[in-house]
């Protein structure tokens, strides 16, 4: 008995000892900041401690709940997701059953298609901008040569399309990667239940809502989460392409976070913000964890 | 320009992390941007070593943008960073980061009469309760410059005014009948300076930014007027592209450069590379003290911009980072960057230097200062970013017509009220 728990025991201690440098590491690096967030939105302090913490309660909620501002930013956040997921999400899908067939050149236009992805979205979204560009860009050139338009368009002066435009690079950057996750799972569907679904005399269509779509889901799901999560912080895209603008109709909630605490020097209400996004996306991430428990 | 800013990140990220273990005790760290003062910052460097033998000074060429290379400073001052040790200041941070505790206070390293010889406006908006925390480098006002070849082809004398302006890039567009002519550019992207151009328009009608009492006094009708003049240059008059909503000062002396504008007004800077000798418009431009409205003129038209030097308040080598200071405020190297650079002194006493008197374009400058008006950083201190923030805004909403001037003026005014607690 006793020598069975000290067994025990002591294969625990190992396990520990073995988690220990990456819980650690976690919480440093991921845990101390949340929490660090979460003490500076309750109260009044100076970044270089000059001044005292002061606790101020929900005073900094209490304003963002006001503030018009915020809301925009989570209205554009949340019309950014909606627009650009679904989006992604079919042209991935597609993109993965089309990279799934045998054809020749088949490993080159993998990597084609990874080539977005791959680029930091910094470098993708400064090249897009010069695009866009009203006076010198290349959509621009194209459409007044061709005489389709006879004045320039301004992209990303005109409020809906600025975030059209937007949704545009986060559909052509990030599709890649749903079809890359989507891909591993196509490839792990047994080729077996197609012959199964031939003999039965199904259409190809018939073949992919009956049996590729169901066995996707998993996959579906893991990239839904992912690029949900990412597409709630987008902070490069809007502040290299538009600068949040014109005026701030393409403001995400990160972009403007960023603006509070780096332009106006608030950290405190600037951390209210981030703890508010937080929370969204910890409970957007719950309730898909949810789902996909359920359906396991 | 963001090409730059992400380089010019990379270099302070590596600077602020390497300093510590690189530096030796001599060592420097001057924080500047290329475009503004490019020319001069290797000659003063080299005077500077010249009287202090075995020093080094690294030069950062930070970014010009105001909003970018300001990112740096504060992520690396709020961290304490000992480095740089020297960096150039926009004239509208000095009260700003002086009040929070991130410069030395130069009246130690400065006697009063050193510091009496610099421009008193300049150095009254770095000086926090009696001390001043950085040293007057040059004055960068904004000017209108225009094509005299296409002036001279319509018989069109530079305008004085607003008014005339108008007219006079209707008849040039209309008889180029270029469709990639424009009228008029300028920086109107929601950046630092449209707030410049909105004092520049309304100072110019005889607004100002508080009123005799010091009230905010923004949504004067005064100002509606001139901002109500902006939105008609852009969407009655036409005479502007809709991009220029989108034009930082770069984008749109590109444009000009390229021969695509009859009018450009952003800061002073853009002479260099317009005169430059591969300038499709060398030779054919002039530039001229900003328009006014008509019976205004003695309106405040040239919106002031400048920088400073000063020292980081953690830095290791404080009295060298001084020093480094004088030699780039000292008279003979500012009287030098006039002549070579067309910068306009920090100093006062430079400007009455017989040499200067030959030096067409810098007297034309500085004579256009006296009808100079300054943002209202002093008074707003480290408020300041915030209401540039709100009218930044404000205005814009006004361009984009998404409100009328009234409306977003009137707006402006309660936001920027309730900021300064009036």
């Amino acid at each position: 008995m006793n020598a069975a728990y000290s067994l025990d025991h002591r294969r625990q201690m190992t396990g520990m000892s073995f988690v220990a440098p990456t819980v650690l590491l976690i919480a440093i690096i991921l845990i101390y900041p949340i929490i660090q967030s979460v003490v500076l939105s309750f109260g009044q302090s100076s970044i270089d401690g000059s001044e005292p913490y002061e606790f101020v309660g929900f005073a900094h909620y209490a304003k963002l709940m006001g503030d018009e501002r915020f809301w925009n930013s989570m209205a554009v956040t949340f019309t950014f997701t909606a627009i650009s997921i679904p989006l992604e999400l079919m042209l991935g899908i597609g993109l993965a059953v089309l990279l799934n067939e045998s054809f020749r050149g088949k490993g080159i236009a993998r990597l084609a298609v990874l080539f977005p992805w791959a680029l930091p979205t910094a470098l993708n979204t400064l090249m897009w901008r010069w695009m866009y560009n009203a006076d010198y860009g290349l959509f621009n050139a194209v459409a007044l040569q061709s005489g389709i338009v006879d004045r320039p368009i301004n992209f990303l002066g005109d409020e809906w399309l600025a975030m059209f435009s937007m949704v545009v690079v986060a559909v052509w950057k990030t599709s890649s990667f749903m079809a890359l996750i989507i891909l591993a799972g196509l490839q792990s569907i047994p080729r077996d239940l197609y012959e199964a679904g031939r003999m039965d005399g199904m259409s190809r269509w018939q073949e992919f809502t009956q049996i590729t779509l169901p066995l996707l889901k998993g996959p579906i799901l893991v990239a839904l989460i992912i690029r949900s999560m990412d597409a709630l912080r987008t902070f490069e895209l809007p502040f290299n392409l538009t600068d949040g603008g014109p005026v701030i109709a393409t403001e995400s909630l990160s972009l403007y976070a960023y603006k509070v605490i780096f332009d106006f020097i608030d950290f405190n209400f600037g951390a209210a913000i981030v703890v508010v996004q937080f929370l969204v996306i910890f409970a957007m991430s719950l309730a898909y964890i949810f789902v996909l428990r359920t359906r396991n | 320009m963001k090409k730059t800013l992400i380089h010019a990140a990379a270099i302070v990220a590596t600077a602020f992390m390497a300093a510590p273990q690189m530096a030796s005790a001599e060592d420097l760290v001057l924080s500047i941007g290329s475009r503004g003062y490019g020319q001069m910052v290797e000659p003063n460097i080299e005077a500077f070593k010249a009287n202090n033998p075995g020093m080094s000074v690294d030069w950062l060429k930070v970014s010009d943008v105001p909003g970018d290379s300001r990112k740096l400073y504060v992520t690396g001052l709020t961290a304490k960073s000992p480095t740089p040790d020297v960096f150039a200041i926009d004239v509208i941070w000095a009260g700003e980061f002086a009040q929070r505790g991130w410069l030395e206070p130069l009246n130690k390293h400065f006697s009063a009469d050193e510091l009496g010889a610099f421009n008193q406006s300049f150095l009254s908006a770095a000086t926090v309760d009696g001390s001043v925390y950085a040293a007057p480098l040059y004055v960068d006002g904004t000017h209108l410059f225009y094509r005299t070849d296409l002036l001279e082809k319509y018989n069109l004398a530079p305008p004085q005014t607003w008014e005339e302006l108008i007219a006079a890039s209707k008849i040039v567009m209309e008889g180029e009948d270029n469709p990639q002519l424009y009228g008029f550019v300028s920086m109107w992207a929601k950046i630092e300076g449209l707030f410049m151009n909105w004092l520049s328009f309304t100072g110019g009608n005889g607004a100002s930014f508080f009123d005799a009492d010091g009230n905010v006094a923004v949504d004067s009708p005064e100002a509606i007027a001139a901002t109500q003049a902006m939105v008609d240059i852009l969407h009655t008059h036409e005479i502007a592209p809709q991009s220029i909503l989108n034009m930082r000062p770069d984008d749109a002396r590109t444009l000009f450069q390229q021969g695509r504008a009859v009018f450009l007004m952003v800061q002073d800077f853009v002479h260099a590379p317009l005169s430059a000798a591969d300038s499709p418009v060398a030779g054919k431009f002039d530039f001229k003290r900003n328009p006014y409205f008509e019976g205004h003129a003695d309106g405040h038209s040239t919106a002031m911009g400048g920088w400073l030097l000063a020292v980081n308040a953690n830095s290791e080598n404080k009295e060298k980072a001084a020093e480094l200071i004088k030699t780039f405020t000292a008279y003979d190297r500012q009287l030098a960057a006039a002549l070579d650079a067309n910068r306009a002194p920090g100093r006062s006493d430079v400007y009455t230097d017989a040499k200067l008197a030959n030096a067409g374009i810098l007297a034309k400058l500085g004579a256009n200062y006296d009808v100079g008006v300054v943002r209202p950083s002093a008074q707003t201190g480290n408020l300041y970013p915030r209401v540039s923030e709100v009218m930044q805004l404000e205005i814009t909403n006004a361009l984009h017509q998404r409100k009328t001037p009234e409306e977003a003026l009137g707006d402006a005014a309660k936001q920027v009220k309730e900021i300064l607690g009036q």
